[in-house]
């Protein structure tokens, strides 16, 4: 126990906690420069939910200015929110009187450490995900726009499709070897892999662009490479495509063109069989049902910009005993079996509508946080600020 | 002499108001007697555009700032009305394409129209009109380029580009929507071009609007008066029936409140007492007792005049948008200033010292100024985009937020003068120098406690809308970094790390953590990077930060320097 209280002591010093407090500052400027150039999701993982990163010198200095090359290490958002938790814990371990003068700063810290779970709950087990619906169409399943997947259907059987997925991450690196296994119908060599493409139409491709695929809607349409969505564009979806050579027994199927922009799957012939193949958003598959009846986009008169979007649909769980009608708008969300659908964005034309869905264990976190930090600074500064009036007038 | 120092702030306090008050007058003027046709009635007159109801008068205003830059237009040597200039494009177009109101900065763009006058900026539809092709390929090439990727010239040909197309926009009558919906159902409309609705534009609207138009091209100005008289009567009594958006009285008030220019007025005030408390802080070694509290109490004086103005324009600014006052970087600038005002006032009360009016009345000027330029862009009114259109979370989180800005900047300001007086000066000698520390203190626990809880609503809000509480975005970052720069400074002076100079030191780099955090998070989206330091305002920006290093630096002269500690 006498050995364990000077590491108590030294965790628990305030010095320690302005250090942690100017890496945390140095750490969050790191990563909000880098949203110039990677998208939010890519930052988050590599410095907000990691143990370290190394954050490249050229960040803090235009490139224009002064080209510095090389990178630092430091220690990430996770390793700097442990330590803080650590830090705060000690502190109030060590010095713990409860009275009325300490009262404020007790639920405060409270708070702030229920900020940091709640954040690190988020990280560790809260899904997103998004759902796009047509009107008059329904959906099924959560797409998850972060991940996508090659999916390889057969629908010989009438009862189920079979359907074999290659997952994105496999596409992206296998650039030579062809990717076979033994349930797939097929072998697939990646002949480009784009994380993030633009898909131009018949008239804008030019002729090079549409020969690239030689079967398939390759041979109208055509991908092209763009940047990938960065964090202060606002975007947070990257839509891949890739281009796939198809081999059966070493002889070529042809080259399809896939990308989630595309509307439909595309069909492949192997011998008698037929499988349609498609690059979609990773799917989670639920057991109820959300159809679309009505999507509304009002925009201000005589401007595009969004006055209100709202979409009508049918939730229906049979297993449940669930059939009904639910309005979804901006800020009015749906929530069901744990999951609360937003009205999120739009498709073309406003066709349909993209609900994005959300679970997350600890979303009741901050809110408890929230309450906690105001109720205890109000405590503390008040009795401070009231017994300094009270000396000023006296 | 000593009379006069007695009775000096009641003489800068009449001063002041006489000024005001001449100036509110020329706002409320119907008269306008000097004109050869009157405008008031028109000025007044509800459009629709970016799916705002507003006086004709502001979006004449508002098209000319954003071509020109300015709100008024010469003609003949003469300063004329945007409202004016308006309706000469709208019934002499030929006449106004003369107007000088394309404001083109870049030499390369000026040399490329073969615009050679080195001692303009800006040129009229007819001198650029013969180059017109060029600067339409130009701007196409340009647009293959993302904005953030884009040079300085092929931003400004695109800029042109699209100040032409608006122009020309304007002059067809397709912008504004000048037809007003008289009815249930109906909406909005352009007098020209393709109707939306398939409606043919001859409803009685449509017709009275050209028949102003008409009237107001011959010069005819007793049958002008009498046709805008009649449609803002059939506005009137259609108000209650159609889809007008907004009444004809705040139609007026907001033509008045144009004219009468609330903040520009107040943001003069806030520089005259800024003078006047250096006059003050002058005059304290040669008459301590006498000039030094006459001046100091003329200055808060003249104050608070300004922050009544202040007031008026922040209220006006609610009443018309129906809106909490911060909706966007303009009205954040306007409120941040509004905040600082009577925070540092009841400091004055606890120190009476005069800096804290002086830190205020600077930080007034300095946030009025920075709106002023914020406005260049057009209507400061705009619409809300969908997902921002909730008054509780505006009037909650937003509010709150820019409270912490407020505080942050406020003690940092203070900061400055107490490093800046206390090395200096002896100004500071004494009570001053023990009680500005604790102003300072005070102040940042507000801004840490303001910012915290504003951003931790944010997250609410956040987590409302779609989900998130916390999404690490460059805003949210930017806010997360103001609470965290305030906890570090107080947890450094708790832990006996830092005392009443590292507080003061600290504070003032914390200008530049929350000016960072206020425009530079805006700015990464134009791509800070691509542009390097041409943008005035990423300029500004940077001249502001380094200025805030500069000061901060002052702080460690060894205290036995600093003049206000020195002994006698």
């Amino acid at each position: 126990m006498n050995a364990f209280k000077p590491l108590l002591r030294s965790l628990s010093s305030l010095r320690l906690t302005v250090v942690l407090f100017a890496l945390s500052i140095v750490l969050i400027l790191a990563g909000t420069l880098a949203q110039t150039e990677q998208g939010v999701w890519m930052v988050v993982d590599l410095y907000f939910r990691s143990l370290f990163v190394l954050i490249p010198f050229q960040l803090f200095v235009p490139a224009k200015v002064l080209g510095i090359p090389g990178v630092f290490p430091f220690p990430g958002g996770m390793t700097l929110g442990v330590l803080l938790f650590v830090n705060l814990l000690a502190a109030h371990a060590v010095r713990f009187t409860l009275s009325w003068k300490r009262a404020g700063m007790i639920a405060t810290h409270a708070g702030v450490l229920l900020l940091l779970v709640g954040e690190f709950v988020t990280g560790a087990f809260a899904k997103e995900g998004n759902m796009t619906i047509a009107e008059g169409q329904s959906a099924n399943y959560i797409e998850d726009t972060r991940t996508s997947e090659l999916a390889i259907i057969d629908r010989s059987d009438p009862a189920d499709d079979l359907v074999v997925v290659v997952p994105a991450s496999l596409l992206a690196e296998s650039a030579q070897a062809p990717i076979t296994s033994g349930v797939m119908p097929f072998a697939v060599r990646v002949i480009e892999w784009m994380p993030n493409a633009r898909v131009l139409g018949p008239m804008q491709a030019s002729k090079q662009q549409l020969a690239r695929a030689t079967v398939g809607t390759g041979t109208q349409v055509a991908a092209v490479a763009v940047d990938v969505a960065t964090g202060v564009d606002g975007a947070d979806i990257d839509t891949p495509a890739a281009y796939l050579e198809l081999l059966h027994d070493g002889t070529s199927l042809g080259t399809y063109m896939v990308s989630p922009r595309l509307n439909a799957p595309q069909t492949v012939v192997v011998g008698a069989k037929r499988y349609d193949i498609a690059l979609r958003f990773e799917r989670n598959y639920r057991s109820y049902t959300v159809s679309l009846i009505d999507f509304k986009h009002d925009r201000f008169v005589g401007t595009e910009m969004a006055r209100n979007f709202s979409s009508l649909v049918r939730l229906s769980d049979p297993t449940e005993r669930v059939d009904r009608e639910v309005l979804i708008s901006m800020n009015n969300p749906l929530r069901y079996a744990g999951e609360t659908f937003y009205q999120a964005s739009f498709a073309p034309d406003d066709s349909g509508t993209v609900l994005q869905v959300v679970r997350n264990p600890g979303w009741m976190l901050p809110y408890l946080s929230c309450a906690l930090v105001s109720l205890g600074l109000l405590l503390h500064f008040g009795t401070r600020l009231s017994s300094s009036v009270r000396r000023k007038i006296a | 002499m000593k009379k006069l120092a007695h009775w000096f702030p009641a003489l800068v306090a009449l001063g002041v108001v006489a000024f005001i008050s001449i100036v509110l007058l020329r706002g409320f003027d119907e008269g306008d007697l000097s004109r050869a046709m009157p405008l008031e009635g028109i000025a007044r007159i509800p459009v629709s555009a970016g799916g705002r109801t507003k006086p004709l008068d502001t979006f004449a205003r508002n098209t000319l700032l954003r071509l020109s830059g300015r709100q008024t237009c010469e003609i003949d040597g003469g300063t004329h009305p945007a409202i004016e200039w308006i309706l000469e494009l709208w019934t002499n177009p030929k006449l106004a394409a003369e107007r000088r109101v394309f404001r083109i900065d870049h030499p390369d763009v000026r040399s490329l129209l073969a615009l050679s006058d080195a001692t303009r900026t800006r040129f009229s539809w007819m001198e650029i009109a013969p180059k017109l092709e060029e600067v339409v390929r130009q701007a196409e090439l340009a647009s293959q380029i993302p904005r953030k990727k884009q040079d300085p010239f092929q931003r400004q040909i695109s800029d042109l580009y699209g100040k032409l197309v608006e122009y020309a926009e304007v002059q067809s009558l397709r912008t504004p929507y000048t037809v007003a919906p008289l009815a249930a159902g109906e909406e909005w409309a352009p007098l020209m071009g393709a109707d939306p609705r398939g409606r043919p534009l001859d409803t009685v609207s449509a017709q009275a609007f050209r028949g102003m138009l008409a009237s107001y091209a011959t010069g005819d100005s007793a049958d002008f008066t009498q046709r805008v008289a009649g449609y803002r009567a059939l506005l009137e009594s259609k108000a209650e029936a159609g889809n007008l958006g907004t009444g004809s009285s705040a139609s007026s008030f907001e033509v008045i409140m144009s004219r009468c220019e609330p903040f520009y007025q107040a943001s003069l005030l806030y520089l005259f007492a800024f003078l006047l408390g250096c006059v003050a802080m002058l005059a304290s070694p040669i008459s301590p007792d006498r000039w030094k509290p006459s001046l100091l109490r003329s200055a808060l004086i003249v104050i608070a005049i300004a922050f009544v103005l202040h007031t008026v324009g922040l209220v006006a600014r609610i009443y018309l948008q129906g809106r909490p006052p911060v909706t966007n970087l303009y009205s954040s600038a306007v409120f941040i200033g509004w905040v600082c005002i009577p925070l540092a006032l009841a400091g004055e009360w606890f120190a009476r010292i005069g800096v804290l009016a002086m830190a205020a009345s600077l930080i007034g000027f300095a946030t009025l100024v920075v709106a002023h330029n914020l406005s260049a862009s057009g209507d400061t009114m705009e619409m809300m985009q969908a997902v921002l259109d909730s008054n509780f979370w505006l009037a909650t989180h937003v509010v709150v937020v820019t409270v912490g800005y407020s505080a942050s900047f406020l003690a940092g300001f203070i900061a400055i003068f107490y490093v800046l007086g206390g090395v200096l000066t002896r100004l500071l000698r004494g009570d001053a120098m023990k009680a500005l520390p604790k102003m300072i203190y005070g102040v940042i626990c507000f801004a840490a406690f303001a910012s915290f809880v504003g951003t931790v609503l944010g997250g609410i809000w956040a987590d409302q809308s779609w989900g998130r509480f916390w999404g690490w975005d460059p805003k949210e970052n930017g806010a997360a970094l103001i609470v965290l720069w305030n906890l570090l400074i107080l947890h450094a002076r708790w832990g006996g790390m830092i005392r009443e100079r590292g507080v003061a030191a600290l504070a003032i780099a914390g200008n530049v953590v929350t000016a960072w955090s206020w425009f530079g998070t805006n700015m990464l989206g134009v791509g800070l990077h691509s542009y390097g330091f041409m943008d005035s305002a990423v300029f500004a920006l940077v001249t502001f930060c380094i200025v805030q290093l500069a000061l901060m630096s002052v702080a460690f002269v060894p205290l036995a320097r600093w003049r206000s500690l020195a002994a006698r």
